[in-house]
């Protein structure tokens, strides 16, 4: 059977039940505090205030978009369980590998919508006071969407191992909170004697570092132009093997689990 | 022939919350042959879906195995041949039942126009053609029943493995059913089923397997089954000598009870032989879940 079609099945389930859910509305509220916001700005004067804005709102998008696709993900399977709608779906011919597959391009298809409408937004509200746009800011929503699929698949892998609410409560403070322990685990590491020192390189490569995903403040400044094109495809080899490695311990968790 | 289902001592073991392992089914051993429609029977906590949450893969089982038709019942293959309605229905809220038959049946490898045109006959059969588009949330439970039921028809699957078939369905819902499960079963269609409706099991089952505390406990051909709860009461006045049968005498009237057609045969003969009037011949058709209260408490 084509394993293609299985996923995109899948896929396809979960964002019909984020729409009908009416999930989406939450980001027409949170596009709509957004032009708020905006026009209060514009209402002040802009000039001189594009980079703020631009800083701003790329700041909130990056977090709105990342709380959403948190919430999304870390509700697919648990939901599923406690639905008992899992049943029917683990009694046909596909694998839980295909299954756990098919949930995340399910998660990661929501949160880049729900992602690129809130763009849609904010970008027509910046629009609207002559705010300009560059080149970086594509390469902000390429990367900000890379670093969502890393969300995803550390949540969805999340959900796998713990309760729905200490999922998600985990997964915000692993992907919020990265940038704030990659630095403490650091400077730990610059600190610490020769036989510890490896322990928190270790760790700290085990974190996400979504962080890296986000260039909100260099696309808030155009003089810093590009990033360089290498970069990109790093952080997609990054995001890939990263992704990967979630969906490898989910499955492993997943694949013997009672239902 | 290759049986549609092998159960071989199966054993499936759970932890409690509180950390104590219990073992719902305990070296369970069984065949279904292709074809057959056998009803699964037991009381609450017996291991009935235990055993048949181990048959499709959903819970690892502790030892033994699970076959069908010759395959591991939890590969790829197996599954394309099983139609599954678990215990309780339940699908996706805010799906229409097409879009959920739809999803389901492209998990089943159907694609495009005919895949569409199966899932509305599907719904058409169990009912539902007002209701396509309604989404599931709005059904009720019987309604959803039968979303299930169509979703489990899904690609004319070889086999039927149903869980608490009749849960939730109206005395027509159960009439409908039942005419699915004899058609499917004309067709050659193996179902496998739980069910507390004995009279449910009684008009469709060939056979049936009642297991307790994770055991079987007994495993009949209905048509024997009923043959063996039949009684039958013959009312005479006089002496018939040499009848055996329990017999309760009031008036010169007697009423004897038999087991078996052949002993009323016996004692019809003998009262024509000994020119004993006949008053009255009355054949009591046994229950089914008389049987089945029986069995459980001598098991217990």
């Amino acid at each position: 059977m084509n394993k293609f079609m299985v996923w995109r099945a899948l896929a396809r389930g979960v964002i019909l039940e984020a729409i009908r859910r009416k999930d989406l509305w939450v980001v027409a509220i949170l596009g709509f505090i957004i032009v708020c916001s905006a026009g209060a700005l514009g209402f002040f004067g802009m000039s001189g205030l594009e980079s703020f804005a631009k800083d701003l709102a790329t700041t909130v998008l990056g977090g709105f978009s990342t709380i959403l696709a948190i919430v999304t993900t870390g509700r697919l399977l648990p939901e599923e369980t406690r639905n008992r709608t899992l049943y029917p779906l683990v009694a046909r011919p596909i694998s839980r590998f295909d299954l756990l597959f098919g949930k995340l391009l399910g998660g990661i298809a929501v949160s880049w919508l729900s992602f690129l409408m809130l763009c849609l937004m904010t970008g027509a509200a910046l629009a609207m006071f002559g705010v300009r746009f560059e080149l970086i800011m594509l390469q902000y929503v390429l990367l900000k969407m890379l670093g969502l699929v890393v969300v995803c698949s550390v949540t969805l892998m999340l959900s796998t191992v713990m309760t729905p609410s200490a999922a998600i409560t985990m997964s915000f403070v692993i992907l919020f909170g990265s940038a704030m322990l990659s630095r403490g685990l650091l400077m730990a590491y610059s600190t610490a004697s020769p036989s510890v020192a490896p322990f928190f390189q270790i760790v700290n490569a085990s974190l996400p570092q979504v962080s890296l995903f986000d260039i909100g403040g260099r696309a808030a400044n155009a003089n810093w132009g590009l990033v360089p094109l290498w970069v990109v495809a790093t952080l997609a080899i990054y995001m890939a093997c990263y992704s990967a490695a979630m969906l490898a311990i989910s499955w492993a968790k997943f694949r013997r689990q009672a239902l | 022939m290759t049986p549609a289902i092998e159960i071989r001592d199966l054993h499936v073991a759970y932890r409690r919350k509180d950390g104590q392992a219990v073992e719902a089914v305990r070296g369970l051993n069984l065949q279904i042959h292709p074809g057959e429609v056998v009803g699964f029977l037991g009381p609450n906590g017996a291991g009935k879906s235990s055993t048949l949450k181990a048959l499709m893969g959903f819970v690892q089982p502790k030892s033994g195995e699970c076959l069908v038709f010759g395959e591991p019942s939890w590969t790829e293959s197996s599954r394309r041949r099983i139609g599954y309605l678990p215990e309780v229905a339940m699908y996706y809220p805010h799906l229409t039942p097409l879009e959920t038959l739809t999803l389901y049946g492209e998990l089943q490898g159907l694609r495009g126009a005919s895949l569409r045109r199966e899932a509305t006959e599907l719904l058409r059969l169990v009912g539902l053609t007002a209701s396509l588009k309604t989404l599931n949330r709005q059904l009720s439970k019987g309604m959803l029943q039968r979303v299930g039921i169509a979703q489990s028809l899904l690609g004319n699957p070889d086999l039927l493995i149903l869980d608490e078939v009749t849960s939730g369905l109206d005395p027509l819902g159960r009439q409908e059913l039942r005419t699915i499960i004899q058609d499917k079963q004309e067709q050659g269609t193996t179902v496998f089923f739980s069910s507390h409706e004995l009279a449910e099991v009684e008009m469709l089952c060939d056979r049936i397997i009642v297991i307790h505390q994770g055991q079987l406990v007994e495993e009949r051909l209905v048509s024997r089954l009923k043959d063996g709860l039949r009684k039958f009461t013959l009312t005479y006045r006089g002496d018939l000598i040499g009848v055996r049968a329990l017999t309760d005498a009031t008036n010169g009237v007697t009423t004897a009870s038999f087991d078996s057609k052949e002993g009323l045969v016996a004692a019809l003969n003998q009262a024509s032989n000994d020119n004993v009037e006949i008053i009255d011949v009355v054949t009591q058709e046994g229950s089914l879940a008389d049987y089945f209260i029986e069995t459980i408490r001598e098991a217990a």
